[in-house]
């Protein structure tokens, strides 16, 4: 075996142990609160959780690939010398695992995404010094990680005052939602559809301009109002004055629309966080294939497919009993409430993956059930994670960026 | 694993209900203890008492969980301090409850027959406010799952003013029990007049009590 090959394999295996890692853990937390509100048992949130995380990879997981493949460190500088961009970003990937493992044993919620992205910034720091780095791209990106939580977190409380004041409030919460809640279902319908056709199908060779993109999400949106008006037909009436009766149909009717978002929620995980395992390997793979540092690189499906696989991996594996924990430890919430931090958590995870900003799927579902508590919809929150997750922002870039360093200078000492 | 899920603290609310359940349990056994009372029936009085101190020891230990069990960092969908304040109410119909049923222990009381009918009308109203700030406390399910707006609200809101009137109509009922009592004069013993007095203020005070509960409710409703 040459040295290629034997690079190679080290990037697909560090690859695949980041996404399963993020199947392990991250998809936990994407999906426990769906498991956690008994809309999904774990079984199912399994089966939705591999389908959408699989989906979101390969259709949209392209776009925040190549921030982290070519966005934050000036490839061109290795023009020159392409090897040391495969150290690099094999560095990084190594670097980011290692602490993804001490992280995931000692239970502190860290980012995969600034894990990754913390490495690719050291190794290019010290590749190519301080003008390697894109510190306008660097720097959008943290901003993101802080935008993100807090944009989760408005969406969410404005999104559970609209169901506060538009269903619960009101003498029949159970008429108005089965009024209401066809709407919100084609909403879901038309934005997951728009993400996955505009632009997204290009991984499947297939290009859609906006007008076509926007035509046939309505189409699809359209259907699912149709189906879900029936669905929730189908829910009896309660007298308004038989209160719990009504708040138990009403929390019964939000299940239906939990089960999308649980698949929304994971879409947007899969099309975020893929990035992270398969963006340095997509560069690796690229050199290694031509010799020498393309820009205009088409991430390879295979590629995605590869991150999207062992992302379901490591849920069936790990993730399955983390999550079973998770929904019979968690009874705090309610379908509603978890609607209203799915759908907000999902849609910001997904604009900023249209944008190419690789973000927290976690920290921002973290901002998103604090919004929805803010207004009032939670009995008790703990709030001590906030705390936990600004110190894993400090800790995690300058760790993973020192580490991904280490490894790259050894590369260049072995490996000349 | 790199869990987010400790954020879902576990909520005070169902230990809360948990310990009107105690205090309702204790407050349910004010009537026998008077009718047990008032009918001269010093050992079964002996035994209500014991039952009585023993529903307050264990509504204390579920006082104490919750009370330990609320860490700096929480937040509730209410004012932690309010929150506090309906548990310290609760905490304070039992042990009024408790109280009273020490001072039924302390000696054999005189019944004088003249007191026999305000004493009896006190007590029912009395009892009347504390079960139904009892019931107030398990509306609050709802009330947390309406978001503390709609229907829910305004029913606890009727409901809080209804508990008001209990606690002014056991007031009156206080008064007139008084002025009985002291009517009486020297035909009851300085020991006896004094114990009664207690008996009369404890109950007052669960009826208080009772009412801070429907108040702290409605601060609930108007944040």
């Amino acid at each position: 075996m040459d040295l290629s090959t034997i690079l190679l394999w080290f990037g697909i295996l560090a690859c695949v142990y980041m996404a399963c890692n993020i199947g392990a853990n991250d998809v936990a937390n994407a999906m426990g609160t769906s498991v956690g509100a008994k809309s999904l048992t774990f079984r199912q949130a399994v089966l939705v959780a591999a389908i959408a995380e699989f989906a979101g990879a390969v259709l949209v997981g392209g776009h925040v690939s190549d921030t982290v493949r070519k966005g934050m460190v000036d490839p061109n500088l290795f023009a020159d010398m392409p090897m040391h961009l495969v150290y690099g970003m094999i560095s990084a990937l190594v670097a980011a695992s290692i602490w993804l493992h001490i992280a995931s044993s000692l239970g502190w919620p860290v980012s995969t995404t600034h894990s990754i992205v913390g490495a690719v910034v050291g190794f290019g720091f010290i590749a190519g010094g301080a003008d390697a780095v894109h510190w306008g791209k660097v720097g959008s990106v943290v901003m993101s990680w802080i935008v993100s939580p807090v944009m989760g977190g408005l969406v969410a409380y404005g999104v559970f005052r609209f169901i506060t004041v538009f269903i619960l409030d009101r003498d029949d919460p159970v008429a108005q939602s089965k009024k209401l809640v066809p709407f919100m279902v084609f909403v879901v319908f038309v934005i997951l559809a728009i993400s996955m056709v505009y632009k997204g199908l290009k991984n499947l060779k297939l290009h859609l301009g906006f007008l076509d993109a926007l035509t046939i999400s309505l189409i699809v949106g359209a259907i699912a109002f149709v189906i879900a008006k029936i669905l929730v037909q189908k829910v009896k009436a309660v007298t308004p004055s038989d209160l719990t009766q009504q708040f138990i149909s009403t929390e019964h009717i939000f299940k239906f629309l939990q089960v999308i978002t649980a698949f929304y929620v994971a879409f947007a995980h899969g099309a975020n966080d893929v990035a992270n395992a398969v963006g340095p390997l997509a560069a690796v793979v690229s050199i290694l294939d031509t010799g020498n540092v393309d820009m205009k690189v088409q991430m390879p499906l295979w590629i995605l497919t590869l991150g999207g696989t062992c992302i379901v991996i490591g849920l069936l594996i790990w993730g399955m009993r983390v999550m079973e924990t998770v929904g019979k430890k968690i009874t705090e919430i309610t379908p509603s409430r978890g609607f209203s931090a799915e759908f907000a958590a999902a849609t910001v995870v997904l604009v900023c993956s249209k944008l190419g900003l690789p973000i927290s799927t976690t920290h921002t579902l973290v901002g998103s059930v604090i919004g929805v508590g803010m207004a009032r919809g939670l009995a008790s929150l703990n709030l001590s994670i906030i705390k936990k997750i600004v110190v894993s922002w400090f800790a995690t870039v300058p760790f993973t960026a020192v580490l991904a360093m280490l490894f790259y200078k050894l590369f260049i000492i072995f490996l000349p | 694993m790199r869990s987010i899920f400790s954020m879902f603290a576990r909520s005070p609310f169902k230990p809360l209900a948990s310990h009107i359940d105690k205090v309702r349990a204790c407050v349910d056994q004010i009537k026998p203890l008077f009718a047990a009372q008032l009918a001269g029936n010093y050992d079964e009085v002996q035994n209500i008492s014991q039952k009585i101190i023993q529903l307050e020891y264990e509504s204390d230990k579920i006082k104490n969980d919750i009370r330990d069990h609320m860490p700096q960092s929480i937040f509730l969908a209410v004012d932690k301090r309010d929150f506090m304040h309906l548990l310290s109410a609760q905490d304070d119909i039992a042990d009024s409850t408790e109280d009273l049923a020490v001072i039924l222990r302390i000696r054999q009381l005189a019944n004088p027959p003249e007191i026999k009918e305000p004493l009896t009308q006190m007590v029912d109203h009395i009892v009347m406010s504390a079960l139904s700030a009892c019931d107030l406390i398990h509306e609050l399910e709802n009330l947390l799952e309406a978001s503390f707006g709609g229907a829910e609200a305004e029913k606890v809101e009727k409901a809080c003013h209804q508990l008001a009137t209990y606690e002014w109509e056991a007031d009156k009922k206080q008064f007139v029990f008084a002025q009985k009592l002291f009517s009486l004069g020297d035909s009851l013993s300085a020991a006896d007049l004094l114990l009664w007095n207690e008996v009369s203020k404890k109950l007052g005070a669960v009826a208080d009590k009772s009412e801070q509960i429907g108040k702290t409710l409605r601060i609930f409703l108007a944040k």
